[in-house]
């Protein structure tokens, strides 16, 4: 029994957790673009990010390496120092994001500017870094974050003609006044945005933390398998909610508030209550994890104790770089950059920065030295070296469709 | 050595040269003042359509009880804000001789929603949101600034 | 647990050891094989003595020219301190057991001194090229083969080389096993190093770090490492 609850609770914390201000951002505004033509980048995205969580969670639950233990190990100190600057970049930019996108949430309540709620938003972050247990970041946010079902409620609310919603699912579906090229733009950053590189960092971290062995290894693709899925189902019923009520108007989505919206018009302010408590758990376990991850893939280079499973104290240096991280964090914000715009320059970046990530998973995943019988299957290798192509052609692309489309714009 | 160093210089150029091709396409073409022009009027006008959908929206939604008035109120300080930007940015931009008098009904056009999203921000400051009248406006305001940037969009 | 590497007879000191993370008898982390320390015994053996970590181990790592000028950066930052050279060191006796981490037979506690001066490194017999009769003409060292038993008593002795054109490190571990991984990464990767060979250390091989080169006679054992 106690068995089925763990599984139950990973899988539903899967669920909340996998949405982040990127995805949020992301798929309203293609949504509201784009309509139905890009969700089957959704799917591309959530399926990759399955096959290569479960890559790091296996090697994560056989031999305790966490994912930059592994590019160290693989690819040597100077292709290593490239890639973790590469990758701290990217996931700093992203906790910049998350933690704005905690101030956005709480200013949709408030109205107060979210530029002065960003303090208290950072130390309320730090300090759930510093004292709470891994394992309730993880429980609890996850929980709440699942209040964003509100938006599959919505969209099932709004009743848009599902026939015809079918039948634009093709991207030849695209609406006549985008260009192919913000069309690609945009699979990009939504591809980008559902294959985050922190959150295998933070799933396998993770795993450590939890302290898993490969007995460990059902629950974990239960985890996997089930919730990030229907993670992606939220995402695609955010795009869904915003390609109902925005597309017909001609409604660009720019705001934290607008992505909520369509949730109003269906449901009502109890509704649209729900989803932004969904909103606020949502960036706020994301700014956890990003937060950490940062920490973790320092840690895991230089080869410092991390983690929260040893004391504070004994994990000194790590909880120095959360600080700093946060402080620096919230003086980006303090300088008054749209969070938004954040969001939307982290999701490309994360998308040049994939192949850093998941060629040393592919590689050591197939390793007998690291995880002996659990070693990569022919499906798992066709898979990872599909989206190996896939990771490095988005990634190639990434740079020169944001010069020609001037970030989505054009 | 040596070898791999040309190599490495090789694999190099050709990424240059195609990440170069599609920005070239891009910058080599001469585009004509006025085409240039009409590009961005069509811009403008049609953000200025999606503020102007966006600020009725969340007002009409409030209207309906459906919205609290702190979200409403964020919703539509964006979109005043969001407005004043769209026909800041235009008005900056030089007008092509050849379209000095579309360029002042545009601009008229721009500085009229800009008036209209402020008074629905101050409807949604003072809390009165059944304003049929006004949403009437707004909306009639958003399909004729999507139908003007629908005259740019061919040039 | 990955099957320990303790019983194995012989190991490859730059993909078995090098980078991976040391762990104390609590479990603790303490650094990364930042660099391997070696000795050249009376004999002429070549003696892997030791665990090197801290920045002047890894400096000199990131290649001949960004290496030497990150560490001679690092030098001048305390040119005062004599030690600022020398990075730290864990004694390999101290070493219990290799597998996906190193694992260290007490605490670590206060373990780590300062290293001795005037020994050599993997990291900088690594890269070093090759010369001689059977190896490719631009070969350089790539790993080194140690015989020993980790954990066990006896000495580790680097008993051959891997040889070939190309990098350190840029084989990802593709040459040592029959089953290798994804089919199009493992046969790009060994297509690489087509002309990767093992000579063994003794009669007809020169280490000459001194000199930065390594020079092969005909008498050296070469044979291929791949086939």
């Amino acid at each position: 029994m106690k068995r089925y609850f763990a599984v139950l609770l990973g899988v539903l914390t899967a669920i909340g957790g996998f949405v982040d201000i990127g995805d949020l951002v992301t798929n309203a505004q293609v949504g509201a673009r784009f309509g139905w033509s890009l969700v089957w980048i959704v799917v591309l995205g959530v399926v990759g990010i399955c096959v290569f969580a479960e890559m790091s969670g296996r090697i994560a639950a056989v031999s305790h390496r966490a994912t930059f233990d592994l590019v160290r190990e693989r690819l040597g100190p100077r292709m290593g120092l490239l890639n973790l600057v590469g990758s701290m970049l990217v996931t700093l930019l992203t906790f910049i994001a998350e933690i704005g996108g905690v101030a956005l949430a709480l200013q949709l309540v408030s109205s107060v500017h979210h530029v002065l709620l960003v303090p208290f938003v950072a130390v309320a972050v730090w300090i759930v870094l510093w004292r709470a247990k891994f394992s309730s970041i993880e429980n609890v946010l996850g929980l709440l974050g699942l209040t964003l079902i509100g938006f599959a409620v919505a969209l099932w609310q709004l009743g848009p003609d599902w026939s015809e919603m079918v039948a634009t699912l093709s991207p030849a579906e695209k609406p006549a006044g985008e260009s192919w090229a913000t069309y690609a733009f945009f699979g990009v950053a939504l591809f980008g945005a559902a294959m985050t590189p922190y959150e295998v960092f933070f799933f396998s971290s993770g795993g450590v933390e939890e302290r898993w062995t490969s007995k460990d290894i059902g629950v974990m693709r239960a985890n996997v398998f089930i919730g990030f899925p229907l993670g992606g189902v939220l995402s695609v019923a955010i795009a869904g909610c915003a390609a109902v009520v925005f597309l017909p108007q001609g409604i660009v989505v720019e705001s934290l508030g607008q992505v909520g919206l369509p949730v109003a018009v269906a449901l009502g302010k109890i509704g649209l209550a729900v989803v932004v408590l969904g909103f606020f758990a949502a960036t706020f376990g994301a700014a956890c994890e990003t937060g950490l991850s940062v920490g973790y893939s320092l840690a895991q280079y230089v080869g410092f104790q991390w983690g929260k499973f040893v004391r504070p104290t004994e994990a000194a240096g790590f909880h120095v770089v959360l600080l700093v991280v946060t402080v620096l964090a919230a003086g980006v914000l303090l300088t008054g950059v749209d969070p938004i715009m954040v969001t939307e320059v982290s999701v490309v970046f994360s998308a040049i920065a994939l192949p850093l990530t998941y060629f040393p998973i592919l590689v050591v995943a197939n390793d007998p030295d690291y995880l002996g019988e659990h070693s990569n299957g022919w499906f798992a290798n066709a898979l990872g070296i599909f989206y190996l192509v896939v990771i490095t052609v988005v990634s190639l692309a990434a740079i020169p469709l944001m010069v020609v489309t001037s970030m989505g714009q054009g | 050595m040596g070898s791999q160093r040309r190599t490495v210089v090789a694999v190099l150029l050709v990424l240059a040269a195609l990440a170069a091709g599609p920005l070239a396409a891009c910058t080599v073409v001469d585009e004509p003042a006025a085409a240039d022009w009409d590009h961005s009027a069509e811009r403008a006008l049609s953000d200025m359509a999606s503020e102007v959908g966006s600020a009725r929206l969340a007002l009409d939604t409030a209207r309906r009880e459906r919205l609290w008035p702190p979200y409403a109120l964020v919703l539509v300080t964006e979109a005043e804000e969001a407005a004043g930007t769209v026909e800041e940015d235009l008005s900056r931009l030089q007008v092509p001789p050849q379209r000095e008098q579309q360029a002042e009904q545009v601009l008229d056009l721009l500085a009229v929603a800009v008036t209209t999203v402020s008074e629905a921000r101050s409807r949604a400051v003072e809390g009165r949101y059944d304003d049929p009248a006004l949403l009437d406006r707004m909306e009639r305001l958003a399909s004729r600034l999507t139908g003007e940037a629908g005259r740019y969009a061919s040039g | 647990m990955t099957a320990a590497r303790g019983s194995r007879p012989s190991y490859d000191a730059a993909l078995h050891l090098l980078d991976r993370q040391v762990v104390d008898s609590d479990g603790r982390l303490v650094a990364k094989v930042d660099d391997v320390e070696l000795v050249r015994a009376d004999d002429g053996r070549l003696l892997v003595t030791g665990i090197l970590s801290g920045l002047p181990a890894l400096l000199p790592r990131f290649g001949p020219r960004a290496g030497s000028l990150a560490a001679r950066v690092h030098r001048e930052i305390r040119w005062a301190a004599a030690d600022q050279e020398q990075p730290l060191v864990i004694g390999f006796d101290l070493v219990d057991e290799v597998t996906s981490e190193v694992r260290l037979s007490c605490s670590a506690e206060g373990l780590l001194e300062r290293a001795q001066g005037g020994r050599w490194r993997l990291g900088t017999l690594l890269g070093t090229p090759v010369h001689g009769p059977g190896v490719h003409r631009s070969a350089r060292v790539l790993d080194a083969r140690v015989r020993g038993r980790l954990g066990g008593p006896g000495d580790h002795v680097v008993e051959a080389l891997v040889v070939g054109p190309g990098r350190p490190g840029a084989l990802l571990g593709y040459d040592r096993r029959s089953e290798p991984g994804p089919w199009l990464v493992g046969s790009f990767v060994r297509w690489l190093h087509r002309h990767a060979v093992v000579v063994d250390l003794g009669a007809g091989v020169e280490l000459d770090l001194e000199a930065g080169e390594v020079r092969i006679t005909g008498d050296a054992s070469v044979r291929p490492l791949l086939g």
